[in-house]
């Protein structure tokens, strides 16, 4: 059980500092301001070369202040939580008030309204802080020791186990006082296979929001297994031939293609600023009735899951696509504001160091109605994309792209020469569009995503396997 | 200085705490950004930030931490954890600290990394340099839906120390402009075109021009079409060329080697990529960014000829990397990769730059812009999305984008055509215009 007050301990401060501070950086001005306050601790512990042989332990510690007048954001931070350090950033920040020459003078602070104890998606029963490097050490030398005795071709074996705690603490001028622990495992293996001469290359991850309880032998023996089964695949990959076709997209990892194609087109800071190509598309049909797209911070466990953003707003399951239509845009308080709606709790920051946007948390499209295999069935030439590593987009243009690393041809309707390495580029309205059948078999998938827009944020996607009737696709002539 | 002596007790209590060895690293950093979005200020963010890195060497084990917590007790506490950390992980009698004769040992003459002006501009100065930038083009053009510039400064000190006797320190500025241009399109398409400038110096920093390229390059992406699949030449813009540079540097690294996880693995002193093409590091350039004396080991970084005519002729080796590859320690990575052409008799001496490089193509796609892609490390297979423009008789026609570019790193360098003499001086990396051909380009 999270206890506000422990946090508040924690960072030394008490309401009448919290108020003091929020008055000073309120005092040229402004509509709102909050204190985002964060003790991070993160581990890590790799093995190479058949060793457990690099711990790490970093720390990160400090709170930020922002202030917002209109649409405008001061903002600043200070890593040491002496009053006169945090003073000193309020007032730094309330200089946007003045620039913008804000109608009100001297907001007034209200008292606490509400507070919430964060032990909602995402309760531990080992928290890490309470974890030794030698309980660590030997999952490390199990996967080593599953992968390289799965398959002889295997040469080397890179893994990492990384674990945090953040322990966060946030008030706001509407008496919001809220506080969290935010725990999160990441697993990540890399297999190096050489066969013949030719080497190949493959990486599996898992991650949760989610104590030492996570850390599971069975775990262990499945990343050992997916690891081995990635990376072997390629030796028999080709690179096909490259242009315009349709591209089926398995269940899970394809759900990136929802977070670069539309996921960031929705967020509402680019539509706040109609740089976006969905601005003026709200209430609109985008794609077909069978499609309904979420947002999800609620997902028990989940790397995306936050029980409330970084703007001390619960977080929720919002749909932005319901049924082909177009229904929310993913807002922080500045875009909530602007478009006159409620806040969606996707105020997120990578860390004190900086001010909260629009960011997505679990990305997903619903089930639709059909099955996979009919699906594949129904192109006659086409790729099966399989796994993916990252992607990117351009949010005004709409174009987006993913990175397939191993994925199958489809000829007549069946899944034939496996292949990798090839990028894949779409325009994101109409790739929506495009989509023209959608199974019954979403998954979301628990890799190490994690989005990079201005900042870092740790973030999931999923789907159902879909067919995209016309994407184009990276490959030789 | 108070940082300074901050490292020095963090060293000091690794030795108390029963450490045969330590680096510590102190980096502190001023910085602020001034955001202006039709011409008005949208963000302002003002921070001063603290870190203390320290790397344990003991009874053969290795641990990495850091922390910004430096009050003393707490710097204590966290030290001594971390020396108990590090002495459960499994042995590597290959982890040490470098051959003391490696060090840099000082006496370099200046490279003029750091100018003052941080602290003597006011805050309002930074603001209206930002609201400049945006003025240039705001409303001047009726298809601008949003014009967002921005002005940063940053002031970076790196102080290191380590318990052979290394102490090494370094300060660098910069002040950066850029200006991000969103135009109305066909349909719904909202193009794009951004330009930044960024120099050590405020008073070299270029303040004017930057909105109106970014309005160039935005209205020059209206009517984009798609390109038809098929092999082209293909000219990189000197904004992005380093993208096809990267994967060599990264394939070049000890680590990358000894983890049997590169396409350039066992290639030192073969000729592996066109004869013309030419790859240095000149760690030394005075008043440009990335120069340094010393690299993260505290060893001192000298001017390579990493590529040589096509010849691979330096690998990335640190210490650590050194001893388990049995090579020579050369540097841990490049500071100031620098890209040329051969200069063999019969060359262009001066070499070409982007327009003449297109008259030297004669027809091709120029690609201004890369939009996501990987390179596969172990084989140098590579597939990148990209735009850019068709380009025919040396003459641009019309832009293009959703394309994929797919190929091999080492056959793509062996279609070299060209390499310019245009690299951009406001990036660390000095990587000019290139020309290749023969590049698949997958369209409709």
């Amino acid at each position: 059980m999270t206890d506000t007050y422990q946090n508040m301990a924690l960072f030394g401060v008490t309401i009448e500092n919290l108020n003091k501070i929020l008055a000073t950086a309120l005092s040229k001005g402004g509509d709102y301001a909050d204190l985002y306050f964060e003790s991070s601790k993160a581990n890590e512990l790799s093995l190479r070369d058949g060793q457990v042989n690099s711990a790490g332990t970093h720390v990160d510690y400090g709170m930020g202040v922002r202030v917002l007048s209109g649409d405008k954001t001061g903002y600043a931070f200070t890593e040491v939580t002496t009053m006169e350090e945090m003073i000193k950033a309020a007032k730094a920040a309330s200089v946007i008030a003045s620039q913008n020459k804000s109608r009100i003078d001297g907001f007034p602070v209200a008292q606490i309204l509400e507070t919430k104890a964060g032990n909602g998606y995402y309760p531990q029963t080992k928290e890490w802080e309470h974890i030794s490097v030698s309980h660590k050490i030997p999952f490390l030398q199990r996967l080593n020791g599953k992968i390289f005795s799965s398959d002889d071709r295997v040469n080397k074996v890179m893994a990492r186990i990384s674990d945090s705690q953040s322990s966060i603490l946030f008030y706001n001028s509407e008496g919001v006082l809220a506080s969290d622990v935010r725990p999160m495992l990441s697993i990540v293996a890399t297999c190096i296979m050489e066969s013949n001469g030719r080497i190949e290359n493959g990486s599996y991850s898992r991650s949760y929001r989610g104590g030492f309880e996570f850390l599971t032998n069975s775990l262990i023996d499945h990343i050992a297994k997916e690891v081995v089964a990635s990376t072997s695949f390629l030796f028999n990959a080709t690179r096909p031939k490259g242009g315009q076709m349709p591209v089926v997209m398995s269940a899970g990892s394809s759900g990136i293609l929802l977070h670069e194609a539309i996921g960031h087109a929705f967020e509402a800071d680019f539509n706040r600023m109609d740089t976006s190509i969905f601005s003026n598309k709200m209430g609109e049909k985008i794609c077909s009735q069978e499609i309904s797209v979420v947002d999800d911070g609620t997902i028990p466990f989940n790397r995306g899951s936050i029980n409330f953003d970084d703007e001390g707003v619960p977080s929720q399951k919002t749909y932005m696509v319901r049924e082909g239509i177009l229904e929310s845009y993913l807002h922080d308080r500045i875009s909530a504001k602007h478009y006159k709606t409620n806040p969606t709790g996707n105020g997120r920051r990578e860390s004190f160091r900086y001010m909260p946007l629009p960011r997505m948390r679990a990305t997903y499209m619903e089930n639709g109605k059909n099955r996979e295999e009919d699906i594949i069935a129904s192109v006659k030439k086409g790729i099966f994309a399989l796994n993916f590593s990252n992607g990117q987009v351009q949010i005004g243009a709409g174009d987006f792209t993913f990175f397939v690393k191993s994925g199958y041809l489809i000829e007549n309707g069946k899944l034939t020469q496996p292949v990798k390495d090839i990028n894949i580029i779409g325009n994101g309205p109409e790739a929506l569009a495009n989509i023209v059948a959608v199974a019954s078999n979403n998954i979301i998938d628990d890799s190490t995503w994690t989005c990079g827009k201005e900042q870092y944020c740790p973030v999931s996607c999923g789907m159902p396997s879909v067919l995209v009737n016309k994407l184009i696709v990276g490959g030789n002539e | 200085m108070l940082q300074k002596e901050r490292a020095k007790i963090a060293l000091e209590y690794a030795k108390q705490s029963g450490c045969d060895n330590a680096r510590v690293t102190l980096s502190s950093a001023t910085q602020s950004s001034f955001t202006v979005r039709n011409n008005q200020t949208e963000r302002i963010h003002q921070s001063k930030s603290a870190s203390l890195y320290i790397q344990l060497f003991t009874n053969d084990r290795y641990g990495s931490f850091s922390t910004n917590r430096m009050e003393t007790a707490e710097l204590k506490k966290f030290i001594e954890e971390a020396v108990r950390v590090t002495k459960l992980v499994t042995p590597d009698t290959y982890r040490s600290l470098p051959d003391k004769s490696l060090y840099y040992t000082g006496n370099g003459k200046d490279l003029e990394q750091h100018d003052n002006s941080t602290s003597k501009l006011e805050p309002s100065q930074k603001n209206q340099i930002a609201f400049d930038c945006s003025s240039e083009i705001y409303k001047s053009d009726p298809r601008i839906i949003s014009v967002n510039s921005e002005f940063s400064d940053l002031d970076d000190y790196f102080y290191m120390i380590d318990s052979q006797g290394f102490e090494g320190e370094s300060r660098q500025s910069s002040f950066s402009l850029s200006c991000e241009c969103s135009v109305k399109g066909k349909g719904e398409s909202r193009p794009e075109g951004w330009w930044y400038e960024s120099s050590i110096f405020f008073d070299s920093l270029k303040k004017n021009e930057i909105g109106k390229t970014a309005l160039e390059r935005a209205l020059s992406r209206l009517g984009s079409v798609k390109l038809k699949s098929g092999k082209y030449n293909m000219v990189l813009e000197n904004t992005i060329s380093s993208r096809v540079i990267a994967p060599i540097i990264s394939a070049l690294n000890g680590a990358s080697l000894q983890q049997n996880n590169s396409f350039l693995k066992d290639m030192a002193g073969k000729k592996v990529f066109d004869g013309n093409f030419r790859l240095f590091d000149n760690p030394h350039l005075v008043k440009h960014a990335g120069s340094r004396y010393f690299d993260g080991e505290g060893i001192a970084t000298k001017p390579m000829a990493i590529i040589e005519n096509g010849v691979v002729n330096s690998y990335f080796i640190n210490t650590y990397y050194s001893k388990k590859l049995k090579m020579p320690v050369t540097i841990e990575g490049p500071s100031v990769p620098m890209c040329k052409y051969s200069e063999s008799p019969g060359n262009n001496p001066s070499g070409r730059d982007l327009g003449e490089i297109l008259k030297h193509c004669g027809n091709g796609v120029l690609v201004t812009g890369f939009n996501g892609g990987n390179t596969n490390s172990s084989t140098g297979d590579f597939s990148f999305g990209a735009e850019g423009f068709v380009f025919e008789n040396g003459i641009i026609k019309h832009p293009v984008n959703e394309i994929n570019i797919t190929g091999n790193i080492i056959t793509l360098w062996n279609n070299l055509i060209d390499i310019g003499n245009d690299p951009r001086t406001s990036s660390r990396w000095l990587i000019p215009t290139l020309a290749f051909e023969n590049v698949n380009f997958s369209g409709i």
